[in-house]
């Protein structure tokens, strides 16, 4: 059977988050990853364009992107940081990243992702909502538990402050990198994040990145390469935004 | 469901499926300019704006768009004129096959509304979203830089090639001075090396816009899928999940019983009929180890069974109900392995003949030599052995295969496919389907890509059938995994070469050992590996060598035909080796080439032993001789443009500031073939119009790469008139004479050397009608064959002939004396007026000869020694093809050929695991060259002038695959003294090279 059976567009979140109680109903965000497969599964689309979830918002402290807002629209917004916006336009190709959204590259959790590893070192948390109404937490804690059916991401907000340098190795300059490892300065200290060392981009010590860390080992990379990766590029990346380890 | 959405500027409500993709409701409203390349997006194909904005409609439910503003290529096409944008990328020769220039212009249209002068890191994200296999993006950049001067209101130079001062004398090397600097300027704009032994011409040589640029940029329907056809089913093939394994029972009821079915076919309903796929010329090289629908299945993703029903959902539910038994077997991948006598034996089917020895899974033993190599070897100053591997790849056209069949009105099999041999798979059709030659009828459309993928008979039998049964047109479109696992890749190899050399740098002896894997099936096996060793073994000189070479069956998805064909394989390692034995003996790496490269007057006194189908023993009287070369200008040419000179500054290769870089320049030759003798035919007809143009219908294939628009230069040039006078048609078996089609880089060539005879034919008679019509007599002394053929003098004054010194121009036959008449007037007088006639005339091609093109590539690497990362940031490469018709065209196949050599060697390959199994048969996972990413890409066409050739020329399509891998692999050596023998040279390859020592 095709993916999608049957169509919603709801007004409201409130409105998705009763129809996301069927398990059968699947929340929809750009598309490109559910629409992107070839899973049979029957499923319900749940569109969540029109639920007021676009949008940038906040100041220097904070700030606060709706779920829908695509990686386009942050690449574009001089209020997100460079490294992060940088981090948006690599992580998709142009005709891709108009579509694709930030609530679903954290509903995702793409163990390769370097947008989510930029937006763990700028202190993201994740808006949510579900049948037992609003939550907010961690990016990481979220990306450890996933998010759980019948809830939607509603906005990720971040300290924007501190501009994010990212190292990686991949096997052309545009490709999807095997280990990359992304530094930011914040004010109580380096906040650092790997992706490709776990199955999501993970935050871990600067000054000993690869402990208590089980990679995979794939055809891109050993799990052992992708250690000395890490240790490599986690030094460069620190390096570069003249942090002290 | 009902979605409005406002499209093109016009407000559209269309009932739709829930499940149905933007994409797919498009080309249903007729928009056929949008593509599909992949259900995940990445290809760029299907784009199109929404909101303005450039996105993938694969990846968009058409339910989504509605409420928004959706742009296709088609809303600029409001009248006859091209937009700006199109206009560009036609000037420019921005497109290929042109399968994605809709998205690269609707893109344009976005980029430009938002910044009218994009820099070129703006126009190259753009373009990040659409995958190109054919240009390596370095015309588009320049089309998209064009389109926005002219939206600037600026004036802008026309396109035009940039001719390039001879640096050598063409026979004798130079020595480079380190301060002369490359031509500087758009690397897009075709920099032509001339020959003072090329005449000037109107228009072979010429920047011509292709012949088919109009429809392309306008996203006219042109593929095989653009055509509506009434009453379509859809097809879908159930693939095997095992890399072996016997069909002990289907059972198809559930799946014909699903409401929607009309045809549900396997090995149980299905003639046993044995085949190979491989499109080749009559008699196909054995073994025939194919049938349409077998009851064993030998790779992952091999056929099972194939379904026909009224949409492709249903068509992929049936195949979901279709109950298989299996009878799992081992599998063997690697094909050491799969000869050790200890492999399962993957063909053990008694129907099968030929197969050198089916225990051992060897498909061919071939041995052939020359002299006594192992008795030079042992008295040889110096001995070489060294061994090299080579990997699988996909040829990734961005359209997958497609066919449709159907019966017409007098019930004749019609199938309309992306092939590149339209004529031998008419043939092979034949006897699968129990008909006759003559029932059937092949039309090849545009095509997106084929590059040897689609120079097979791969899906056309699956759609035949299920038309026959169905009595129904039938469609087969392949997924993007199904064309990673089950169509065609290049064939893997393990190759050692041997090799003798005495004190004076000169070889002695040569030989290659060859274990090719051609995978379950035989198709192009025996070719492909022979001419590896055509290949590998003719480049240099030496009097004694020796090819001996096995190939294994094993349980890979199947390899067959792809560009290069065995030469990118043997080339790998040869130019590896000659690169490590010139380091050996002290030798600068080029001097040492160039003392043994076979260069004009040398014998190649390998090659005829070679066939396509077979080895030839025994002597001949007669080795083709090189006739003409251009081996020192194009490397001189390409030395200075990479700046050669740096290899030995170590400051430069170990720069201070980055401790842990290191940079490298590296170097291959390369000599190719150009055409098959005796073998690869073509045929052309012309015939003059009312109003003095031409239509021209010709066999050869255009697949994108500007045969067409070469082909009919080549005409326009004999026949005094501007291109856009020969309408080409091509290829239709019912219509267009037969080729053999576009492989073997013999299009121009043989092809070309056909419209070229069919041209002199009708000039010869337009002449004569000029003559009539200017009143001039025809001398006793002019002679004239009938039928066919024409005599000419050589020596026009001595028999005074004012007949044969009529010359046609501007569309005009010009008498001696100055008096002229139009062709418009000697048509209408022809065809209408006096002594009707149709003016018109053939012609047909089979070469004797195979006049090598040359090509020196060098590429600058920059390697991180802490990672193993590999950045190449600048290619170059030099190729001798003889006279380029186009150089435009030629110089855009040059780029697209370096893209996918790049690939090969850098980042492409099958991850299999231990069943089998594929891991990564889609884009990302399996990477291809993005256009943010390319080096920077020079390319220079040097002219020679082959006499044998139409208007001089050679090939040039394959020749760019051959030199970029062993080039990479050289830098790595003068970067970091590393050898690495095996690709691709992807980061944990080289990091493991580089800390092994």
């Amino acid at each position: 059977m095709p993916r999608a059976i049957a169509y919603h567009r709801p007004d409201s979140v409130e409105d998705a988050v009763a129809l996301l109680n069927d398990n059968s109903h699947q929340p929809l965000a750009g598309g490109t990853v559910l629409n992107g497969d070839d899973d049979p599964t029957p499923v319900t689309m749940v569109d969540l364009q029109g639920c007021g979830l676009n949008g940038i918002s906040g100041d220097a402290g904070r700030l606060r992107l709706g779920a829908m807002t695509t990686l386009h629209d942050m690449v574009n917004d001089d209020r997100v940081p460079t490294g992060l916006a940088g981090a948006a336009q690599a992580e998709l190709p142009s005709t891709l990243r108009t579509l694709a959204t930030v609530g679903g590259t954290v509903a995702t959790g793409n163990a390769d992702s370097i947008l989510l590893a930029a937006l763990l070192v700028h202190d993201a948390r994740v808006e949510l909502v579900g049948p037992g109404g609003y939550e907010t937490l961690p990016l990481a804690d979220l990306l450890k538990a996933g998010v759980a059916a019948g809830h939607v991401v509603t906005a990720v907000e971040f300290d924007p402050s501190g501009d994010c340098v990212r190292q990686s190795t991949a096997r052309t300059p545009s490709d999807t990198p095997i280990v990359s490892a992304t530094a930011r300065n914040a004010d109580d200290g380096v906040r650092l994040a790997l992706t490709g060392m776990a199955d999501h981009p993970v935050l871990t010590d600067p000054r000993d990145p690869t402990t208590g860390l089980e990679p995979i080992s794939d055809f891109r990379g050993s799990a052992d390469y992708r250690r000395k990766l890490a240790e490599v590029l986690t030094k460069r990346a620190v390096n570069a935004i003249g942090g002290v380890t | 469901m009902e979605v409005t959405f406002e499209l093109n500027g016009t407000n559209r409500t269309v009932d739709c499926a829930p499940y149905e993709t933007l994409l797919a409701l498009l080309r249903r409203e007729g928009m056929v300019s949008v593509r599909f390349g992949s259900t995940s997006g990445e290809t760029g194909a299907s784009a199109v704006l929404i909101d303005g904005r450039l996105a993938s409609s694969e990846v968009v439910l058409a339910v989504q768009a509605g409420g928004h503003s959706v742009t296709t290529v088609e809303s600029l096409n409001t009248d006859g004129d091209l937009h700006p944008i199109q206009a560009a990328f036609a000037a420019t020769g921005a497109m290929q096959s042109g399968y994605s220039v809709g998205a690269m212009v609707l893109g344009t249209l976005a980029l430009l509304e938002h910044d009218p002068n994009p820099d070129e890191n703006a126009i190259r994200d753009m373009l990040s979203g659409i995958l190109d296999r054919e240009t390596a993006y370095v015309k588009p950049v320049a089309a998209i830089q064009q389109a926005a001067a002219v939206l600037r209101g600026e004036e802008v130079e026309p396109f035009r090639p940039l001719m390039i001062t001879p640096m050598t004398d063409g026979v004798n090397p130079i020595v480079l001075d380190p301060d002369d600097g490359p031509p500087i300027g758009s690397p897009a704009i075709p920099r032509v090396v001339p020959s003072k032994d090329v005449p000037t011409t109107a228009v072979v040589g010429q920047p011509e816009v292709k012949v088919d640029a109009f429809r392309l940029v306008k996203g006219n329907p042109a593929f095989t899928d653009d055509f509506e056809m009434r009453g379509l089913l859809y097809a879908k093939v159930l693939r095997s999940p095992y890399a072996h394994a016997r069909i002990i029972s289907i059972d198809d009821s559930a799946a014909r019983a699903l409401p929607g079915v009309h045809a549900v076919i396997h090995h149980g309903n299905v003639p046993r009929v044995k085949y190979a796929s491989g499109g080749q010329s009559y008699p196909n090289p054995k073994p025939h180890d194919q049938v349409s629908f077998d009851n064993k299945v030998r790779h992952v993703g091999d056929r099972v069974a194939a379904v026909a029903a009224e949409t492709v959902e249903i068509a992929q539910e049936a195949c979901s109900l279709i109950e298989v038994t299996w009878e799992v077997l081992p599998a063997v991948f690697d094909e050491l392995e799969a000869l050790s006598g200890n492999a399962p034996v993957i063909h053990d089917e008694n129907d099968t003949t030929d197969i050198a020895d089916s225990s051992r899974n060897l498909v061919h033993r071939m041995d052939v030599e020359r002299g006594d190599v192992e008795a030079a070897l042992s008295t040889a100053d110096h001995y070489y052995e060294q061994t090299f591997r080579v990997h699988q790849v996909q040829q990734c056209p961005i359209e997958p295969h497609i066919s449709v069949a159907w019966l017409d009105s007098d019930e004749r099999l019609v199938v309309r496919t992306a092939t590149q041999v339209p004529f031998h798979t008419r043939r092979m059709l034949a006897p699968l389907i129990g008909r006759d030659i003559k029932d059937i009828r092949i039309i090849k459309p545009r095509i997106g890509g084929g590059f040897g993928v689609k120079q097979e008979m791969l899906i056309e039998d699956v759609v035949a059938h299920l038309a026959i049964a169905t009595r129904r047109p039938v469609r087969l479109e392949l997924s993007r995994e199904e064309e990673f696992v089950s169509s065609r890749t290049r064939h893997p190899q393990t190759m050692t070469y041997r090799t003798g050399v005495n004190n004076d740098g000169v070889l002695v002896a040569q030989e290659m050992r060859l274990v090719g894997n051609t995978g379950p099936f035989g198709t192009h096996g025996f070719s492909v590996q022979a001419v590896a060793g055509l290949r590998g073994l003719t480049s240099y000189n030496a009097p004694n060598k020796r090819f001996d070479c096995e190939v294994a069956y094993t349980n890979i998805p199947v390899p067959g035909a792809y560009r290069g064909y065995g030469a990118p394989q043997a080339l790998f390692g040869l130019e590896c080796h000659m690169e490590d034995i010139a380091a050996d003996l002290e030798l600068d790496p080029i001097d040492f080439r160039r003392q043994n490269w076979a260069k004009t007057g040398d014998e190649l006194n390998l090659a005829p032993h070679i066939g396509e189908q077979a080895l030839v023993e025994g002597e001949f009287d007669e080795y083709p001789i090189v006739m003409s070369d251009g081996i020192e200008e194009c490397v001189a040419q390409g030395a200075r443009a990479i700046g050669w000179h740096r290899r030995e500054d170590r400051l430069w290769r170990e720069p201070a500031e980055q401790p842990h870089i290191r940079r490298g320049i590296g170097y291959a030759h390369a000599m190719h073939g150009t055409a098959i003798p005796f073998l690869d035919m073509g045929g052309c007809f012309i015939k003059l119009n009312d109003d003095g143009s031409f239509n021209m219908l010709v066999g050869a294939a255009d697949l994108g790469t500007g045969a067409d628009t070469v082909l009919g230069q080549i005409a326009a040039e004999v026949l005094g008139v501007p291109l856009d006078d020969i309408q080409v048609y091509s290829s239709d078996t019912d219509v267009t004479p037969f080729d053999t089609g576009a492989y073997a880089s013999s299009t121009t060539y043989i092809s070309g050397t056909a419209a070229l005879k069919a041209a002199e034919v009708v000039r010869e008679r337009l002449k004569e009608r000029a003559a009539m019509l200017l009143d001039i007599k025809l001398p006793d002394a002019h002679l004239r064959v009938e039928g066919v053929t024409l005599e000419h003098h050589d020596d026009v004054e001595v028999f005074g002939c004012d007949v044969c010194s009529i010359e046609l121009r501007d569309r005009r036959a010009y008498a001696p004396d100055g008096r002229s008449v139009s062709l418009e007037e000697i048509a209408l007088d022809s065809l209408h007026l006096n002594d009707q006639e149709q003016i018109m005339g053939t012609g047909s091609y089979v070469s004797p000869t195979c006049p090598p093109p040359f090509g020196s590539t060098f590429v600058e690497i920059e390697l991180d020694t802490e990672t193993g990362q590999v950045t190449i940031h600048h290619m170059v490469m030099a190729v001798d093809c003889g006279v380029a018709i186009n150089p435009v065209t030629a110089s855009g196949q040059v780029e697209g050929g370096l893209l996918q050599a790049l690939g090969y060697a850098h980042c492409e390959e099958f991850a299999l695991d231990d069943d089998g199994r594929m891991l990564n048969a889609a884009f990302g996972p399996y990477w291809i060259y993005r256009a943010d990413e390319m080096p920077r890409t020079d390319v220079f066409l040097v002219q020679t002038m082959e006499d044998s050739g139409p208007f001089g020329a050679k090939a040039v399509a394959e020749i760019p695959k051959d030199g970029v891998a062993p080039a990479i692999r050289n830098a790595i050596v003068n970067a970091v003294g590393v050898r690495i023998n095996q690709l691709p040279f992807t980061p944990e390859r080289v990091f493991d090279a580089l800390t092994k020592d």
